[in-house]
């Protein structure tokens, strides 16, 4: 076992993507392989998703880092969930909270006793009152979750808002003590065994030819290898998901720091607000052929809230992936395997799932079609899936209000998203799956959200009679607010947990 | 939508899936009106007359709100942890409801445990889990009781007294408010639309918003809608269910026996005060006179006439106005025991997704889909026991055959859902059947080889010593009954 010789890995591309993958190799199989990671300073990154989701939390832990530290490295925020402005209806606001509404009891969801009573016409709050994620954020309070399963707060998760372009440098440090070689270059040549059609090596500017086994294809756009050597095929969504332009400003902050990342839907696309330490990030995410460039960028220079701090930068990209992330023996891994706009913070969560697959599929060489073939399947599974839920954000939707709107609201959608629709248009029935990266209560905060109200509910919640029901979940909305208000203002927890260095 | 709810419910047939039915939606869904054709279930519904039953079966009484007064005590039931292997490998093998090992460090415990096994120097697989070290010792505490102790989780399915369980599950029912109709079923007559329009029994025509056809195989109900049956006799050949039971009974055994043989297998499963025994083969192997020969001859049982099953699924169990359940939906054989787990999971699905009189394609699909889903991993897992027990079989389910895959290659289980047996319950027969991965998984690295033996070590120990402090189950179960009484 041990005579057999470690795998070279070879990185391509030094971004989130590059980096993450690097350090997971490094921490996690440094027996099996070596890892070389090639990048360029010429090449900007593009530093995707500035916001994340909880899963992230795993793989720091994984990796063994600390939060505070890197937390105060990354000058980041905490983040509860979404607020969503103006996506049903011009006015409407929802929050997509990272934990559950009401208390996990029992086998029937909390919701539908919110359904029932609703139905039968009884005077009851809004749903993202009983939910422990969504009173702390619209009170501005942050605390870490409590560990004890009975406690109210313990029925929240938590991400992180953090700039991106300190993520990888903070990976960066953690891959090269972990072993990592870095290589500075720009890739000029990628050379393929003439026979098999595997990556043998990538030539650099200066004539530096860096080989190895298994190639990680984090180029990002240009999709270097599985893309641009390889010719993967390339799946495009964007028929369902029309935007293919972002303009970014970042700004300074003006207005609250607020624990949730703000999405705001626009006349031809939507609008970020991630608040960071030192400053708040925006941009407006388009659709060409709905609103010209320069229209979105004064849109977002009118629409932010503080004194910008840098120039608009516009940036391109297309919905959709390529056919397989893994071909012959290179792994994508990030935006070189496939693009999701990043309204549901979804970006650095596809990277982990590819490092993940990865790690557990880790290969021998040759590598075994059984192993491409899991990884592939796997990676589908998320891509699929996410991309049904954004799709949901656009269609659900009572606005006429441009051509934007009109369009995204009478498009054909995948049918895997109109049975899920009908199925919780009739009962307020969630399909549910155990693994996948949305659960349950985040298709509900975006149906009920988006005014995709049921016709009825699930029986079963007829139970309880309503008097006591509805005492019951005044009784839970009481100890929500409660405990939220006993909690610190999330700046103040910010600055006594993880203050940014100054 | 109110207006369109339905109100009534015909179940046709009075064992114990479709008594259980009844029970379970005027339990859940106090408001509908319930009734049952008690047709006698025909010997071939196995769903309705295994004694051995899964863990499941005690949610399903907890969700009722049956205590264990009613359905162990009272019932004459016993508990049950697992079944031992004989003769389906190399090794006996013990496969209990519970987990085995516990995670070290990064990487999974059977992972570590495969690492070992390829230095030769690890225990039985089964040896790591409570459950099964309780079920060899015969031995029991509840699953409390060993969480307490650190020592993973397990799960007791239960030994019912068929006649005397279906008998508790009518009174309650009765006493929920269900109606009882005489059978047998005479006729049942269709509207234009295809859907049931009423059924006639005990003189005269019932008709109700839906129908649950609990009736056995033959779905007397269900089978008037369509023919789409899916055929698994290609994957599991066995077509002979031969049932019998000891006059002199032994001792309660947490542990049933499932003994391969040629033709296919036999069991022996000890309850308080009763022993069963069973054989289940294939009539193209083996012949009805031998297979009664040999089931004497090996154990003391006197055996009935053979059933004659036809193991398979209806493509869609529910149709219009009739959703089958049981066997009328779902034929397998006995091994590893689901058939009422099948029948609590579709009943358990059919109180949740209640739809209304319109029947909304949507939602019947959605209940077809899980309820299928769940049907076709069950097969699988039962494939895998032959596929991997010796008769190599000549085609696989694919998706058996991508779990094998991956399990052969790297000791991967791919997820998938609506799963009945989970990964552990999975490893416990592929270990024991001896497949071994072709590969270590590298994320064992992280875990040094002595520092995962010495934890090893210490699990088995901490095991060995819990369990040998416990009350012998027979003792245990006597207990129990005096103290109910």
């Amino acid at each position: 076992m041990l005579a057999v010789p470690k795998t070279r890995v070879v990185v391509v591309g030094g971004g989130t993507a590059g980096w993450m993958t690097a350090a997971a190799l490094g921490a996690l199989l440094a027996e099996r392989c070596t890892v070389d990671l090639v990048e360029s300073q010429e090449i900007g990154i593009v530093g995707v998703g500035e916001a994340t989701l909880p899963h992230i939390r795993g793989f720091n832990e994984r990796l063994g880092i600390d939060e505070a530290d890197f937390m105060a490295a990354t000058k980041a925020t905490f983040k509860l969930g979404i607020d969503f402005e103006n996506w049903g209806r011009i006015g409407d606001r929802y929050i997509h909270p990272f934990g559950t509404f009401g208390r996990g009891q029992g086998q029937v969801d909390f919701h539908q006793y919110w359904l029932r009573l609703r139905q039968e016409g009884a005077a009851i709050r809004e749903l993202e009152q009983y939910s422990m994620a969504c009173m702390m954020a619209r009170l501005g309070k942050f605390d870490l979750p409590s560990k004890n399963p009975d406690d109210i707060a313990s029925t929240f998760n938590y991400a992180y808002q953090f700039d991106a372009t300190l993520y990888a440098p903070y990976l960066r440090a953690l891959a090269e003590r972990l072993g990592c070689r870095r290589t500075e270059g720009r890739i000029v040549d990628v050379e393929l065994n003439g026979e098999s059609g595997d990556i043998e090596a990538v030539v650099l500017t200066d004539g530096k030819r860096i080989s190895g086994d298994l190639f990680i294809d984090c180029s990002g756009f240009v999709s270097l290898l599985i893309g641009k050597a390889l010719e993967e095929p390339f799946e495009d969504w964007s028929k369902w998901l029309p935007c293919d332009r972002a303009v970014a400003m970042p700004c300074r902050t003006k207005n609250a720091l607020t624990p949730y990342t703000g999405v705001i839907a626009m006349n031809a696309g939507w609008r970020w607000r991630i608040p960071l330490q030192h400053r708040t990030g925006n941009g407006y995410v388009h659709a060409s052929a709905f609103i010209s460039e320069k229209d979105a960028t004064a849109a977002l220079v009118g629409a932010v809230e503080g004194e910008a701090i840098a120039e608009p930068r516009v940036l391109r990209f297309r919905a959709g992936r390529r056919t397989r992330s893994w071909v012959r023996n290179c792994v994508a891994v990030g935006l070189a395997s496939g693009f999701l706009e990043p309204l549901e913070s979804t970006s650095i969560y596809l990277i982990q799932a590819a490092i993940t697959a990865l790690v557990e599929l880790f290969p021998e060489q040759p590598i075994a079609d059984s192993d491409r073939d899991e990884f592939n399947r796997v990676i589908d599974l998320e891509y699929d899936r996410i991309r049904d839920f954004l799709i949901l954000h656009y269609h659900a939707t009572e606005r006429s209000d441009s051509p934007f709107w009109d369009y995204v609201r009478t498009m054909e959608i995948p049918d895997s998203l109109a049975e899920k629709l009908e199925l919780f248009r009739r009962r307020g029935r969630v399909v549910k799956y155990r693994e996948g990266v949305f659960l349950e209560a985040s298709w509900i905060a975006v149906y009920l959200g988006q005014r995709v109200i049921p016709l009825g509910h699930d029986l079963r919640a007829d139970m309880p009679a309503p008097d006591a029901l509805a005492r019951g979940m005044e009784t839970l909305h009481g100890e929500i607010r409660t405990v939220a208000e006993r909690m610190p203002n999330h700046a103040a927890m910010l600055a006594r947990y993880c203050p940014m260095a100054a | 939508m109110e207006s369109r709810a339905i109100r009534s419910v015909l179940v046709a047939g009075g064992g114990i899936v479709g008594w259980s039915a009844a029970a379970a939606l005027k339990r859940r869904l106090p408001r509908l009106s319930l009734s049952v054709i008690a047709v006698p279930p025909p010997p071939e519904a196995l769903a309705d007359r295994l004694v051995c039953t899964l863990p499941s079966i005690v949610d399903f009484h907890r969700d009722l709100g049956l205590t264990e007064a009613d359905t162990v005590v009272r019932a004459g039931s016993g508990y049950r942890l697992g079944t031992r292997f004989e003769a389906w490998a190399d090794a006996d093998y013990v496969h209990a409801y519970g987990s085995y090992g516990t995670l070290l460090g990064s990487a999974a415990f059977h992972q570590c445990w495969l690492r070992t096994a390829t230095t030769g120097k690890s225990a039985p697989f089964d040896s790591y889990s409570a459950a099964a070290v309780m079920a060899r010792e015969n031995r029991f505490a509840p699953p409390e009781a060993v969480a307490r102790a650190g020592l993973g989780t397990i799960g007791y399915g239960l030994h019912i007294d068929p006649l005397r369980y279906r008998e508790m599950m009518r009174a309650f029912a009765l006493h929920l408010g269900v109606a009882e109709i005489t059978g047998p079923i005479s006729d049942v007559r269709l509207n234009s639309d295809g859907s049931i329009e009423g059924v006639h029994a005990d003189g005269r025509e019932i008709a109700a918003d839906l129908y649950v056809d609990a009736t056995g195989p033959a779905a007397l109900l269900r089978s008037r809608l369509d023919d789409q049956w899916e055929d698994w006799s290609g994957w599991l050949h066995a077509d002979r269910v031969l049932f019998g039971q000891s006059e002199s009974p032994d001792k309660p055994s947490l542990l049933d026996r499932a003994v391969a043989a040629p033709g296919g297998w036999w069991w022996q499963a000890s309850a308080p005060g009763r022993t069963h025994y069973g054989s289940v083969y294939s009539s193209r192997l083996l012949k009805d006179s031998d297979a009664e020969r040999e089931l004497r001859e090996r154990t003391s049982a006197v055996p009935e006439a053979p059933v004659a099953i036809r193991q398979g699924r209806w493509s869609q169990p529910w149709v219009r106005n009739c959703v089958a359940i049981g066997d009328a939906a779902v034929a397998v054989e006995p091994l590893e025991w689901t058939n009422l787990h099948l029948a609590h999971g579709a009943i358990d699905r059919l109180v949740a997704m209640m739809p209304d009189r319109d029947f909304n394609p949507a939602e019947l699909w959605d209940y077809n889909r899980q309820t299928g889903a769940e049907a076709d991993r069950v097969r699988d897992f039962l494939v895998l026991h032959y596929a991997t027990g010796g008769s190599e079989a000549e085609s696989l389910p694919p998706s058996l055959a991508h779990s094998l895959e991956q399990f052969r290659e790297r000791g991967r289980l791919p997820f998938y859902e609506e799963e009945t047996f989970s990964r552990d319950n999975w490893l416990a027969v592929l270990f024991g059947q001896s497949v071994r991965p072709r590969r270590v998984d590298p994320l064992t690295d992280g875990v040094p080889l002595a520092e995962a033996d010495g934890a090893m070590a210490r699990m088995r120990e901490t095991i060995a010593i819990f369990v040998a402090r416990l009350p012998r189950y027979s003792d245990y179960r006597e207990r129990l009954g005096k103290e109910a009484a």
